[in-house]
């Protein structure tokens, strides 16, 4: 799993080395986005488990998360590459332009009950939706996390527990004081969402 | 016919052109607008027709003068009208209601015009808002502001808006702070002698706050107040306002402000590079009452947590016409629970703090909690009444209500503190240090009184408070200013097995003492209003919104609305008819059941 996983991102990370430098170049929001799709999806759904829905996103998030892959400040050998080349007008645009898109529906199953009442429960203890709201569609810089790919959450909020994901303090510290068990069911809770 | 005369005297009254009443013909023949002179802001107060201002009148007190709705028929109020919004989240507007006309706002910024006593919709503002918008606690929004024939109104994008009060146009646009850097807006802006005053969210996310004063007829800058000065070390306080241990270890902060003060490298080229030195110097004060030293050097990097250090405003400001001074409450230091980077007492963080209303330059403040570390920010709106002195002199006074569950009552002339009421909730272990596994501490970061406004009945000597009881613990951990992102130092967590209920409290803050209390259900959040007619009237979470006897506490009146309520209630009249007026939309700060009502209810 984990080696097929790897190959899927080397070789579409080669074919982004060689995109990147089609991306400055591209003139129209469409080839700009075009080196997107290789992995993000041409409709929206990820080519890989561990690659997150940009598509409906919410546009100040996705501005945001391009910002600091370009600085750095939020660490991703693939998109670090991609968006260092990438200037703050064509992210803003490609973030307006992905926000814009529907949201595509992954078919993830929908959660247990006892993955719901944890989940329940444990938002209440530190209030993720008093941020990212109702039902979890977020708003400007607060993403959507409702049916985002399972794996791709698992790995984040685990990344923001750890620390690896450094682009907000805030979220790593809510990450680390939610039990590890929580964070499980909140996942699945919210993947099938 | 009664009508028309009506509307034909007022606008003759206010010197109206005849061709602006015949402008106004798509509105409906009752919610016809008149311009909102200063006098009338003014005289606010005495006002038992219209609800000009936020809190009902420059001192905040809402106190609402009309006695028509009152404890002998209030068993009989009903709704006159429902008007649906079309947002469905958290409601935390403050109805202002101009000669028949209301202005409400809903989360994400928007504004409707309604014809207050039918409530149908004159015109209805959604902001085109940049991508960048950031919020602590919802995408809330409290109100407008009036005068003139203008609406003003701060959006989540930080921009200040000025609309046209008969179309809902957009007559100017102005940006208040870069959004990018964490900067928004939910609070409503208060307009006096055109000027319009607002400050600044973003406590949770490394901002450096503000009250701001903008022309009110062309949106430019008149003046800028820091509520984060550049030297905001303080006095090295080791006690809160009323004199409990903070339990700072204060050698360890002058070790830390000391080596942030030693230049690196980087800092040593900067300063040959910048020696023009328009630079920012950080003046030092070590000792209690010494003056700032200031030194020409431009301070390392490291010193410079000022910019960051949060100090957000969340409530309007109450202004003392008399004085032409505002008095308003700073919000809590960034990063909320970790004060490892943050040296010294982070003034004016958890302040009541007085500025000159002509030029924002600053009077007096008192801090409440000298280097929080527990988001033990001063929200609720300060309220200007007299009040005994502590040899029962009366003297103006300024309230505000705490997190800590305290009424604390000053002296306006000086900002001093004369007394503070007995707690209106539990407290528990003040001030247990946040720890790394979570130190649990009373009242809650979700505790006392949040950013709800007090109601004050000035007859009675009687403040009236809501409140949360709501136990959690207190986690703190290390992490460097993220770029205006969120930024709290820690974690609050709720503990889930522990009981959480509200209560509204009545304090004489002529003494301090507790009059009555009366418990809720749940944890309180929204705001309360009094009346003339002896009552007062709030709203709850699961939905109950409750009428009380303002004397006693004795309940009158319940409505079930379906939503939270928790929302600042409104009164006024239309056509001698009193109507009390309410949001229920919910709260997202506490998940209270979301809607999207506005309510107005007469006695028929
Ligand atoms: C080679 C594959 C690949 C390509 C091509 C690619 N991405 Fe990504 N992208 C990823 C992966 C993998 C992540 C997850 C990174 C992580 O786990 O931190 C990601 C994350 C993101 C995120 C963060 C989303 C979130 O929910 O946090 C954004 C925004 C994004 N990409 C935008 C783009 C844009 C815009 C382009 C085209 C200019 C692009 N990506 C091209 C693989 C790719
Ligand atoms: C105080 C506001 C706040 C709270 C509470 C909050 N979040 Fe977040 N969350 C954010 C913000 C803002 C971001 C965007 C992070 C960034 O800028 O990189 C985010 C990002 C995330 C992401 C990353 C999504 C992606 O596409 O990469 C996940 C997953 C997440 N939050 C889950 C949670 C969970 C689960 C909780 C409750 C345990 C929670 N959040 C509580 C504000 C919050």
């Amino acid at each position: 799993m984990a080696v097929r996983r790897f190959t899927a991102c080397v070789s579409a990370a080669v074919l982004v080395w060689a995109g990147v430098s089609a991306a400055a170049r591209a003139d129209t929001i469409d080839e700009k986005a075009a080196v997107c799709s290789s992995c993000h999806g041409e409709k929206g759904v990820p080519t890989d488990k561990n690659i997150p829905i940009i598509w409906g996103q919410q546009e100040g998030y996705l501005y945001l998360q391009l910002r600091d892959f370009k600085k750095g400040a939020r660490k991703n050998e693939i998109m670090n590459g991609i968006a260092e080349s990438l200037e703050k007008d064509d992210m803003k645009e490609l973030a307006a332009y992905f926000a814009a898109k529907p949201w595509p529906n992954l078919n993830q199953a929908s959660a247990s009950d006892a993955d719901v009442l944890q989940a329940k429960t444990a938002n209440s203890a530190v209030g993720c939706s008093a941020c990212h709201l109702d039902r979890f569609q977020g708003t400007g810089t607060v993403p959507r996390l409702s049916g985002q790919s399972h794996d791709y959450l698992a790995k984040t909020l685990a990344e923001f527990r750890s620390g690896e994901r450094a682009n907000n303090p805030g979220m790593t510290s809510l990450a680390q004081a939610t039990p590890e068990p929580d964070l499980k069911a909140m996942e699945a809770y919210l993947a099938g969402l | 016919m009664k009508n028309l005369v009506t509307a034909l005297l007022c606008s003759a009254a206010l010197g109206l052109p005849a061709v602006q009443a015949q402008e106004i013909k798509s509105a409906s023949r009752y919610g016809d607008l008149s311009t909102v002179s200063q006098d009338m802001l003014n005289r606010a107060a005495s006002d038992s027709q219209n609800f000009l201002q936020t809190n009902g009148d420059y001192n905040q007190q809402r106190y609402y003068p009309n006695r028509q709705i009152n404890t002998t028929n209030v068993s009989k109020l009903r709704p006159a009208w429902i008007f649906q919004t079309e947002v469905k989240e958290s409601l935390e507007t403050s109805p202002i209601v101009v000669n028949g006309t209301m202005f409400v706002t809903t989360s994400f910024s928007q504004v409707y015009a309604l014809n207050a006593r039918t409530g149908e919709e004159l015109w209805h503002y959604v902001p085109k808002m940049g991508p960048i918008t950031t919020f602590c606690c919802g995408p809330n929004n409290r109100g407008v502001a009036v005068s003139d024939n203008m609406v003003y109104l701060g959006t989540l994008d930080s921009q200040l808006v000025a609309l046209d009060a008969r179309s809902g146009k957009v007559m100017w646009k102005t940006e208040i702070a870069d959004p990018e850097e964490g900067y928004s807006e939910t609070m409503a802006p208060t307009v006096v002698d055109n000027k319009v005053l607002i400050g600044t969210n973003g406590g949770e996310y490394g901002i450096r706050g503000f009250m701001k004063a903008f022309d009110a007829k062309t949106g430019k800058l008149i003046w800028t107040f820091n509520t984060v000065p550049e030297n905001s070390v303080g006095v090295w306080a080791e006690k809160d306002a009323t004199g409990k241990d903070l339990h700072r270890d204060i050698a360890a902060e002058k070790a830390t402000l000391a080596a942030m003060l030693q230049p690196t490298a980087a800092d040593q080229k900067q300063k040959s590079g910048a020696a023009d030195s328009a630079a920012k110097v950080v003046p030092v004060v070590d000792k209690p009452g010494a003056t700032p030293s200031t030194s020409a050097a431009p301070a390392p990097k490291a010193a410079q947590f000022y910019k960051t250090l949060g100090g957000g405003i969340w409530q309007n400001p109450a202004v003392d016409l008399e004085t032409r001074r505002i008095y308003f409450v700073v919000g809590n230091p960034s990063p909320d629970l970790d004060g490892s980077q943050r040296p010294g007492d982070n003034l004016y963080t958890d302040s009541l703090v007085s500025l000159d209303l002509d030029t924002g330059k600053y009077v007096c403040h008192l801090q409440y909690i000298p280097h929080d570390v527990w988001d033990f920010d001063a929200v609720s709106p300060p309220v200007i009444t007299k009040v005994a002195d502590k040899d029962g002199k009366p003297i103006k006074g300024v309230l505000h209500a705490g997190k800590t569950g305290y009424v604390y009552v000053h002296d306006a002339k000086d900002c001093s503190l004369v007394r503070y009421s007995e707690p209106m909730v539990p407290q528990e272990n003040m001030w247990t240090l946040p720890t790394k596994e979570g130190a649990r501490m009373l009242p809650g970061a979700n505790g006392g009184v949040e950013w709800s406004p007090l109601a004050t009945d000035p007859n009675r000597g009687l403040a009236y408070a809501i409140n949360l009881h709501q136990p959690m613990t207190y986690q703190v951990q290390n992490s460097p200013y993220p770029d205006g992102k969120l930024w709290l130092g820690g974690a609050f967590k709720v503990i889930p097995s522990e009981e959480q209920w509200g209560n509204i409290t009545a304090v004489d803050y002529n003494t301090g003492k507790i009059r009555w209390q009366v418990k809720t259900a749940q944890p309180m959040i929204g705001g309360i209003l009094a009346t003339a007619g002896g009552l007062i009237f709030a709203g709850e979470g699961n939905g109950l919104f409750k009428a009380y006897d303002s004397e006693s506490g004795s309940p009158l009146w319940s409505f079930q609305a379906g939503a939270g309520v928790n929302a600042p209630p409104s009164s006024y009249s239309v056509e001698g008819k009193q109507y009390i007026v309410v949001g229920a939309g919910g709260n997202t700060q506490l998940d209270y059941k979301r809607g999207n009502s506005i309510i107005a209810f007469t006695v028929d």
